[in-house]
């Protein structure tokens, strides 16, 4: 099984909105990867089931705009900030269904976003510390 | 990190290793034993009954990963290491991934080698339910254990191995008034890397790959890699021979014949052992039934110091203290990049701002004593199918289990816990916040459970009509053919079975290569 050119684009932009990168983090997006490589990849090491798993988390990325957001239109054809919202609300989604499968094709996506040679050394690499939250509280139980 | 000369894995005697991905024409043999898999269960039998002066042959359908092959994509080990590139999941309300190597030395290769002899509680229940009290008790098991804990190295984890994560683990616990300690492994000179789940790049961890396995073959035994085994031939009511495929060389399929003069152990796991059984023709109505695993979550805290969450031993502490009242243990974890990405809470510039803190995150793990069963059979294709659901208690239990872990991550310092709940908060500031996770709903579907401890699916016990082995690991049906993995055990223990199946199997062999075929509660 492998995935068409359109359902890699799809794949493309929901992984693009999942791991975009950042700048004040110093991580690049997954974009400037080999995400359809990567995707070929699995779908022939994947046994049949996982497979569709897949494919079938591609399609509901892809056609989310229009039971999400009331668009119809694809992810590929939103603005980067709008694939960004919209998978924000499939990661949470109320539906076990949508929400486990977002959840695989993240997973598919961090196998290849933090196993980059530039994204494992940043994230192991000791961290400056304006990266740490604000403490919002004193610890529990130490004065 | 520095190589030795020769690994164990490599040096291993001229011919012992028969490779099914460069076979050219069919394989016939003739042995003694032959032993279906080279995991923790397969692997020690098969150097105890090498050791007899029986000849084996070890079958095994995964791949032989070397030491010095190991790398540290987690990608690339899901895809030669684990069943089914690392998808098998669990059929239920919900879909809980089942993480199993699938190599030669089995889930021994990519689990964190930790020893926990069985527990006392759970031998007497196996008496008490199961009539296995006589052969089977703690006495029986002792020079088991002793062995076991001897040859491979057990002992908790070093200073050197301890990682920061561990330490914030064991003040946390200490916090909370629970027990705790140092991870009980088997390993010879763990250097902390982190990186157990992938393989040991320096052979420390003492996989069935580097120790019995080749101490085996040392022995005089044998070992069939990349053969998938179809069925266990009976002729008469007695198991006479294995028969597997090959990929070989070019892709065609070569059959491989194992003639068994005296006995054909199956050590497959808890998942493949009760299919590998019915393709062999037995009907036992318990065979695939009972099937019992302990559920895990993990959670991750920001702490202010720099705990590099995949420095120091993958799994070096852990609390046991609650696993008769609660039925949970918890125990730290260090994740890979890749791992701990998905563990990592949100998508987007949420998610890339909490990469940020990856240098100061950590992961804990509440494991669950689930009491439900599940079952495995066969679905399409051939495909081994295990259904579980955890029981409404069960995941009462996970509820405060993981909320306790939350509880110990603030106590222990955390800024943040990100607990990885579907309808908790991503984040939790404070331990007052923890009351989220005490209000939700107890449903399987709001976890991300990942199970790796897999039992009962062909279990002992005295009666054929709710048991497939009687307790010398011998099959009700057929003579000749023992089950030596956790599928015998009656129950789950609470703690990590990996000690409990080698004494288990060690037992069975070592009775066997007594000539003790029936087991004989006078002797």
């Amino acid at each position: 099984m492998k995935l068409s050119a359109f359902e890699n684009a799809w794949a493309g932009a929901a992984l693009g909105a999942m791991f975009p990168g950042s700048g004040d983090v110093g991580l690049c997006g997954i974009a400037a990867m080999d995400v359809a490589g990567f995707l070929r990849q699995m779908m022939q090491r994947l046994p049949f089931r996982a497979a569709l798993g897949l494919r079938a988390a591609v399609w509901i990325a892809a056609l989310a705009p229009l039971f999400e957001l009331g668009r119809a239109t694809t992810i590929a054809r939103l603005k980067p900030s709008d694939r960004e919202r919209l998978v924000v609300l499939l990661i949470k989604s109320r539906l076990y269904v949508v929400r486990s499968l977002i959840t695989m094709l993240k997973t598919f996506g961090a196998l290849l976003y933090a196993g980059d040679a530039s994204v494992r050394a940043r994230l192991t690499a000791p961290s400056p510390r304006h990266g740490l939250v604000p403490l919002r509280l004193k610890r529990a139980g130490r004065t | 990190m520095t190589a030795p000369a020769a690994f164990p894995d490599e040096s291993l005697p001229e011919g012992s290793v028969v490779d099914g991905a460069r076979a050219t024409t069919p394989i016939e043999g003739a042995y003694d034993y032959v032993v279906v898999g080279s995991g923790a269960a397969g692997a020690v039998a098969a150097h105890v009954l090498a050791a007899s002066g029986a000849t084996v042959a070890l079958v095994e359908e995964g791949p032989w990963i070397k030491t010095r092959d190991f790398g540290e994509s987690v990608s690339e080990a899901f895809g030669r290491m684990f069943r089914d590139a690392g998808t098998q999941v669990m059929e239920g309300r919900a879909y809980i991934p089942v993480i199993q190597g699938r190599c030669v030395g089995g889930s021994t290769v990519v689990n964190s080698a930790i020893a926990h002899r069985t527990p006392e509680d759970v031998l007497a229940d196996w008496a008490a339910r199961f009539g296995l009290g006589a052969a089977i008790d703690a006495r029986a098991l002792e020079p088991h254990f002793d062995a076991l804990e001897r040859d491979l190295h057990a002992s908790p984890v070093s200073d050197a191995a301890l990682g920061s994560k561990d330490r914030a683990f064991l003040g946390g616990a200490d916090a909370h008034g629970l027990g705790a300690r140092r991870t009980h492994r088997y390993e010879q000179g763990c250097e902390g890397s982190g990186r157990c789940f992938t393989g040991c790049p320096t052979a420390a961890k003492q996989g069935m790959n580097v120790s019995y396995v080749p101490w085996a073959l040392a022995l005089g035994a044998r070992i069939f890699v990349g053969w998938r085994v179809d069925q266990v031939v009976v002729r008469g009511g007695r198991a006479v021979s294995v028969v597997a495929r090959g990929q070989g060389e070019g892709g065609s399929p070569r059959p491989l014949t194992l003639h068994a003069r005296r006995g054909v152990l199956v050590a497959a796991s808890a998942v493949q052992t009760p299919n590998l059984l019915r393709r062999s023709g037995l009907r036992s109505p318990a065979l695939g039934q009972h099937f019992q695993c302990h559920p895990g979550s993990a959670i991750a805290g920001v702490f202010d110091d720099e705990l590099q969450a995949r420095a120091g031993a993958t799994q070096g502490a852990e609390s046991t203290s609650l696993r008769q009242t609660l039925g949970v243990k918890l125990e730290t974890i260090a994740l890979q990049p890749e791992l701990a990405a998905v563990r990592i809470p949100g998508v987007g510039r949420a998610l890339m701002h909490r990469f940020g803190v990856y240098s100061h995150l950590t992961t804990w793990a509440m494991v669950l004593r689930a009491a439900a069963e599940g079952t495995v059979d066969a679905a399409w294709g051939g495909r081994d199918r295990v259904r579980f659901n955890p029981s409404s208690s069960d995941m009462q239990r996970a509820v405060r289990g993981v909320a306790l872990l939350a509880r110990m991550m603030f106590e222990a310092g955390a800024r943040e816990v990100w607990p990885g709940l579907y309808g908790v908060p991503a984040t939790l500031r404070s331990i007052d916040d923890v009351r989220a996770i005490d209000a939700m709903p107890a449903d399987p579907r709001h976890f991300s459970f990942i199970s790796t401890h897999l039992f009962g699916t062909a279990r002992m016990g005295l009666d054929p009509r709710t048991s497939v082995v009687g307790p010398d690991f011998q099959s009700h049906e057929v003579r000749g053919l023992y089950v030596v993995d956790s599928s015998v055990f009656p129950t789950n223990l609470g703690v990590n079975p990996q000690h409990s199946i080698m004494a288990m199997s060690r037992l069975a062999a070592t009775r066997l290569a007594a000539g003790r075929t029936r087991f004989n509660a006078a002797a």
